[in-house]
């Protein structure tokens, strides 16, 4: 069933997900789909399927365990929980269960980066580092609501395993008109053009840079932004294309610990290729237990909020070659 | 495409014909013991090898010239440790030949390592090697076969020592939660950890109440018993009951080799040359009768 909605709306990404699983599992028969107790997104699916749907309760091991012997066996499992315990507790079960076979599992979850306000426990904030280091995994993290249904739609083709990273996911701004961009696992998106800086970013936090270039904009600054929701593969050529196209003037923002998520993977892109950049500022989540508040409180206090990226962005657009 | 082929009716094994290939199996887990350069699990293989010749010689319903058949007995083999046991087992059953385990076994680019892959090793289920993924894998494609209405049975073998691994209870839960009577575990209860006693260090006991707390069927043997194994095999309960089967196997580490028995040295180590024939004289005296 198509999703209807309209440009800056708001829309919640995980009703997008239980629509689009529920109509994936009618064109794949073989569509799993599992939880640790997460399941109130998975309604449709589960009331549709019910012979396909699992929830195990509160044991995110064997959950992941579960969705390797599905696959093993020719099915397509789809893992949906919260990142935090998803990508740690189950860690090794995804590295040697998942990866290691080079499984079509796919693990999708909420509360990447600090959102949502449970505290340290339940932000994940290091999931994209380690999701990184695993052969055969493919990264992703998804600001727009509605691209999580086209990744879920072009990941039943991928032979291995994905990662879909969410922020809380009950209300996201709709980014993206349809048919505006081209949305392909590994590309990035060129979300704004311009030709003074570039913004790259991922997940919840593009709305914020959209903002920042906007509000740039009435500056008369002319700032792109890239929306990496791929982080593995990168897309390197877009990469040193915006290098070359935007002054080699780079802000990263994003909401994952500031060395080992997307700065990292664009500060080895430009390592590898030799880029020459004129400024490169990473804008993340210090190495601290953040805390309670408010995503954007919380955003602001650890120095990646609005105010923070155009500060930023002023600052590579004004140093000198 | 056929059934595998079940080993049934007039061509199936007598146990004295599965105590020989049993004694088969330890003979050539004691020559690639004796001639790789590298340490084996040795004592975990010699522990595990009457379960897994009852397993490919007689209980399991595979078929070596189609490895991919969807009828097929699945195996997990959870205490990935044993891989080379499990291969040498595989090899008698027709999967490979015992030569080109044991002229390659842990050299570059072998497909036979300490643990086993799937990937780079076809006919081989699932890879493990991490204590405590096998159960959950086994839950996975006893679901699917669940859902697909097939009647095959998941088969996983774990050591007791793993199962002090969290996960294989978040399993044995999953399982019976699901009611899987398709899965069928063996736990190759020698006692022993890789340093110690288990005993000593966990409170295993009471050990068949845990499995049969958690809702599963359980079975006591010898796990050198090969008439007591026979006959658990020929008793589980039908794939497409509810109530899944841990058969749990008492067993001894290092079995048929006396200097190896219950001796924490040989967890893994290397035979040389001398100690080879010493180890082979040691488990000829443990046969119950002469060969022809």
């Amino acid at each position: 069933m198509a999703e209807t909605f309209t440009f800056g709306e708001m829309l919640s990404a995980r009703s997008v997900i239980g629509t689009t699983l529920a109509e994936l599992g009618e064109t794949h028969d073989n569509l799993w789909v599992l939880t640790p107790d997460i399941g109130a997104t998975l309604v449709e699916f589960r009331d549709k399927y019910p012979e396909r749907f699992v929830d195990v309760g509160l044991a995110e091991q064997v959950c992941v365990g579960i969705a390797s012997g599905l696959a093993y066996d020719g099915n397509i499992p789809v893992v949906s929980g919260m990142l935090p315990f998803l990508s740690m507790r189950a860690l090794e079960q995804i590295r040697s269960d998942v990866c290691y076979p080079n499984l079509p599992v796919k693990i999708i979850g909420t509360h990447g980066g600090l959102v949502g306000n449970g505290g340290s426990t339940h932000y994940a904030v290091e999931d994209l580092a380690l999701m990184c280091a695993l052969t055969n995994m493919t990264v992703t993290s998804i600001g727009d609501p509605l691209m999580v249904g086209e990744v879920l739609r072009q990941s039943m083709a991928m032979p291995g395993p994905l990662y879909i990273r969410l922020a809380v996911g009950k209300s996201d701004k709709v980014l993206y008109e349809p048919g505006q961009h081209d949305i392909r696992i590994g590309k990035g998106i060129v979300a704004r053009q311009g030709t003074d800086a570039t913004i790259f970013t991922h997940g919840t936090v593009v709305a914020q840079a959209l903002e920042a270039a906007e509000e740039l904009a009435v500056e008369g600054f002319n700032v792109r932004v890239i929306d990496m929701f791929t982080l593995k593969p990168i897309d390197a050529d877009l990469v040193a294309q915006c290098a070359e196209e935007t002054g080699g003037r780079f802000v990263i923002v994003e909401d994952h610990l500031a060395y080992g998520g997307l700065a990292s993977r664009v500060a080895d892109v430009v390592a590898d290729r030799g880029l020459h950049l004129t400024a490169f500022e990473r804008l993340g989540i210090p190495q601290v237990f953040a805390g309670f508040g408010e995503d954007e409180q919380l955003r602001d206090k650890h120095g990646y909020g609005l105010a923070a990226t155009i500060a930023a962005t002023r600052r590579v657009i004004a140093a000198k070659p | 495409m056929g059934q595998p082929t079940l080993i049934t009716g007039e061509t199936r094994h007598t146990v004295a014909e599965l105590e020989e290939l049993a004694f088969e199996l330890r003979s050539k887990l004691l020559h690639l013991c004796g001639t790789y350069e590298g340490a084996v699990h040795i004592g975990g293989d010699l522990s595990v090898a009457d379960i897994l010749t009852v397993l490919y010689q007689y209980g399991m319903n595979v078929d070596p010239t189609d490895i991919a058949n969807p009828a097929r007995d699945r195996f997990v083999l959870s205490k990935g440790h044993a891989a080379v046991c499990m291969y040498i087992a595989m090899a008698m059953r027709g999967f490979f030949s015992y030569e080109g385990i044991v002229d390659t076994y842990g050299q570059l680019d072998s497909a036979y390592g300490m643990h086993p892959c799937k990937v780079q090793l076809p006919g081989v289920e699932c890879s493990t090697g991490s204590l405590g993924h096998g159960l959950p894998i086994a839950v996975g494609m006893a679901l699917s076969a669940r859902g697909r209405g097939d009647t095959h049975r998941v088969f996983c073998v774990l050591g007791d020592g793993e199962t002090g691994e969290g996960s294989v209870w978040e399993a044995a839960m999953a399982a019976r939660s699901n009611e899987l009577g398709n899965i069928v575990a063996f736990v190759d209860r020698n006692r022993q950890l890789m340093t110690s006693f288990a005993e000593e260090r966990v409170a295993f006991e009471p050990y068949p109440d845990k499995w049969a707390a958690f809702g599963w069927n359980v079975v006591m043997v010898d796990g050198h018993d090969m008439g007591q194994l026979v006959a658990a095999v020929d008793a589980l309960p039908a794939s497409d009951s509810k109530r899944p089967t841990v058969i749990i196997c008492e067993t001894i580490k290092g079995k048929g080799v006396d200097f190896m028995e219950k001796n924490l040295a040989w967890h893994a180590g290397r035979l040389g040359a001398a100690d080879l024939e010493k180890a082979m004289t040691a488990l000829k005296s443990t046969r119950k009768k002469a060969t022809v």
